[in-house]
């Protein structure tokens, strides 16, 4: 007799679905893990070549149960639905068929009755400014949870700054993907603590209108569709565009500049020379109540050098359901503020989600010992 | 002899079937053979139904993929090859074999399943994929067999949800170990490339390799196939987590 668990996971009474993550890979190499994982250690894995030939054809689904815990208690079932966007077709040339992978991921977080979704990477991107052509909802909800991204963004720029012992006020900063939605939330929470903001992205419309908001808090903003114009005085760099692939070459910035890459794809070339630079990657949190996976894929889902970072993007909607806020918390292009941003990370912080530690291709890029507490104190103020 | 052309076709469809007339002859025959089996298979079942009206359907059933088969070697005429079949070719055998044991279970409803959602998958996938590129009255006849095979799925659809209401554990269990059968042998040959030796039923060496000179190719078949076994499995309510997981450990 076949063993169904061989196959099939043993299904007890159906358990609530409080939140759905909807993903895709970013690289080959990460959909050959997640596709080597639900094949089993007996089996050989895949061969690239099939890989690329067989995932393009899955339809979006739920490839895994998520468990979350809070500092408090809380607890919180969901499921990581996979879109699986191929990560080389991630550019506009397959935006119609990547938009229509997202909606058929929707509409299975719906039909699996989750209470609140999260988009994450691309999926927020293509959707973030048509939630309308989402399939209909009945109870569930839709966050971009961008919100919370921007709060760790802004949280690494700021423990960066204090470990390198720079001084954010007197700071350029420069925001590539400036009027998208994370961009622009960092420019709305960063514009008034620093000194000069550059933004930078492809809508000179856009561009203007943000600046234009800027400006009215008394923020002295500069605007550039071409990167290359803006002078080298970024001193901090946040890069936040909407990229299929690692492809930034930043060129002029200041010597020793702060960068922070929050792409999903990674904004930056490798080959992207900034001398002196400090690159970290930025947008992730770290749960720190419990974070369980069935089939196990830690590390796998979430590849980062330290346990159970996610980033922010996902963390928004487990985190909104472990507070049992089932709302559509962050929608649309342009809304976030430093409010809505203080709202989410006091939800974040209740439940034990805080920002991950800092780390780039080559490893972490902090060591926590170097933090004195009055830094640690002075950067959760 | 020159090959004779009689299709609906423009004079550089023609002279394109002309040049590939050999890769659609194999095409043609994979397709011949399968609604043959179907045939084999549809007439099987009506031996172990117990409803009048059920074996009436299984032999309409039969009767149509007979006419499928007729079909397609009317189309293998009208371009000038002969359109042969064989069900006893290693891998369709294995096919009608795993029916078989269904059957001699007089197990209704594993039949469906091997039938309706996992060959008519891989039927209603690959004759729309062809139906596609094919030029002429070749294209819609595989156009309009893809979409009768549709039909039966979805025939069989509500059959096998209300079974599946019944106790959803134990038929995900049946479909699983039918799948390993079943599905195992379908994704074999499904493969990229026939490794291990000749499928008996292509006319001279596999026509794999030559399917991009028709504007197809072994890969778009296969991921098409299970793209709908998915969707089918989705119809039914089993998790598509655990299809995936599935689909995931079959051969390549």
């Amino acid at each position: 007799m076949v063993d169904s668990a061989a196959g099939v996971t043993r299904r007890g009474p159906a358990i609530e679905v409080d939140f759905a993550l909807i993903g895709h890979q970013e690289s080959w190499r990460a959909a050959a893990d997640v596709l080597a994982v639900l094949r089993g250690p007996e089996r050989t894995p895949l061969p690239d070549g099939e890989i690329k030939d067989i995932l393009p054809w899955i339809p979006p689904r739920a490839v895994c149960q998520v468990d979350v815990g809070s500092i408090i208690g809380a607890k919180a079932h969901g499921m990581y639905i996979d879109s699986f966007i191929p990560p080389d077709r991630l550019e506009a040339a397959y935006v119609h068929e990547n938009i229509a992978r997202v909606r058929s991921a929707a509409a299975y977080a719906i039909k699996a009755g989750a209470k609140i979704v999260s988009l994450g990477g691309f999926s927020s991107i293509l959707i973030e400014g048509n939630f309308d052509q989402l399939p209909e909802r009945h109870h569930t909800v839709f966050t971009t949870g961008n919100t919370l991204t921007v709060a760790f963004i802004v949280q690494g720029i700021k423990k960066m700054c204090a470990l390198e012992g720079r001084n954010l006020q007197r700071s350029t900063l420069l925001i590539v993907g400036a009027t998208g939605d994370v961009g622009s939330g960092c420019a709305r929470c960063l514009g008034p603590i620093v000194n000069r903001v550059l933004l930078s992205a492809r809508s000179v419309e856009r561009l203007r209108r943000l600046a234009a908001g800027l400006q009215a808090e008394g923020v002295q903003v500069e605007i550039a569709t071409d990167l290359q114009r803006f002078s080298a005085e970024a001193d901090v760099v946040i890069c936040a565009a909407s990229l299929a692939s690692p492809s930034l070459e930043l060129g002029r910035i200041a010597p020793h500049a702060l960068v922070c890459d929050a792409g999903y794809p990674k904004n930056l070339s490798p080959r992207a020379e900034m001398l002196g630079a400090k690159v970290f990657f930025g947008g992730l949190g770290q749960i720190t109540g419990g974070l369980r996976f069935a089939p196990d894929f830690h590390g796998i889902l979430n590849r980062h050098p330290f346990p159970d970072v996610v980033h922010g993007c996902l963390l928004e909607g487990m985190a909104l359901a472990l507070e049992g806020r089932f709302e559509p918390f962050s929608q649309g292009r342009g809304s976030i503020t430093s409010e809505r941003v203080e709202e989410m990370e006091a939800i974040a912080v209740r439940h034990g989600i805080y920002l991950a530690p800092l780390y780039n291709a080559d490893g972490p890029v902090e060591d926590e010992l170097h933090l004195s507490d009055g830094m640690v104190e002075r950067m959760s103020a | 002899m020159e090959p004779l052309i009689e299709v609906n076709c423009s004079a550089m469809e023609c002279t394109s079937l002309l040049s590939s007339a050999p890769i659609w002859q194999d095409i043609l025959a994979q397709a011949m053979t399968g609604e043959l089996l179907a045939a084999m298979n549809y007439a099987s079942l009506s031996e172990i139904c117990d409803d009048p009206a059920e074996v009436a359907d299984a032999l309409e059933h039969a009767e149509g993929e007979r006419g499928h088969a007729a079909a397609f070697a009317a189309e293998g005429r009208r371009i000038g090859v002969d359109v042969t079949n064989n069900v006893d070719a290693k891998h369709w055998k294995r096919l009608r074999k795993a029916f078989l044991r269904c059957i001699a279970e007089r197990d209704f409803i594993a039949c469906l399943i091997v039938q309706e959602i996992m060959l008519e998958s891989f039927a209603v996938a690959s004759y729309s994929r062809v139906g596609k590129v094919a030029p002429g009255s070749l294209g819609k006849t595989f156009a309009r067999i893809a979409a009768e095979e549709e039909d039966h799925v979805d025939h069989a659809m509500s059959i096998l949800r209300s079974e599946r209401a019944l106790d959803p554990q134990r038929f995900d269990d049946k479909v699983y170990r039918l799948h390993l059968d079943v599905m195992t042998t379908l994704a074999q040959m499904l493969a990229k490339e026939c490794k291990d030796g000749h499928c008996e039923v292509c006319h001279a060496s596999c026509v794999k390799p030559a399917l991009f000179d028709v504007s197809l190719s072994a890969a778009e078949l296969r991921g098409a196939s299970l793209q709908q076994y998915l969707k089918t499995l989705d119809k039914l309510g089993i998790p598509g987590e655990v299809t995936l997981a599935w689909l995931t450990q079959l051969p390549v």
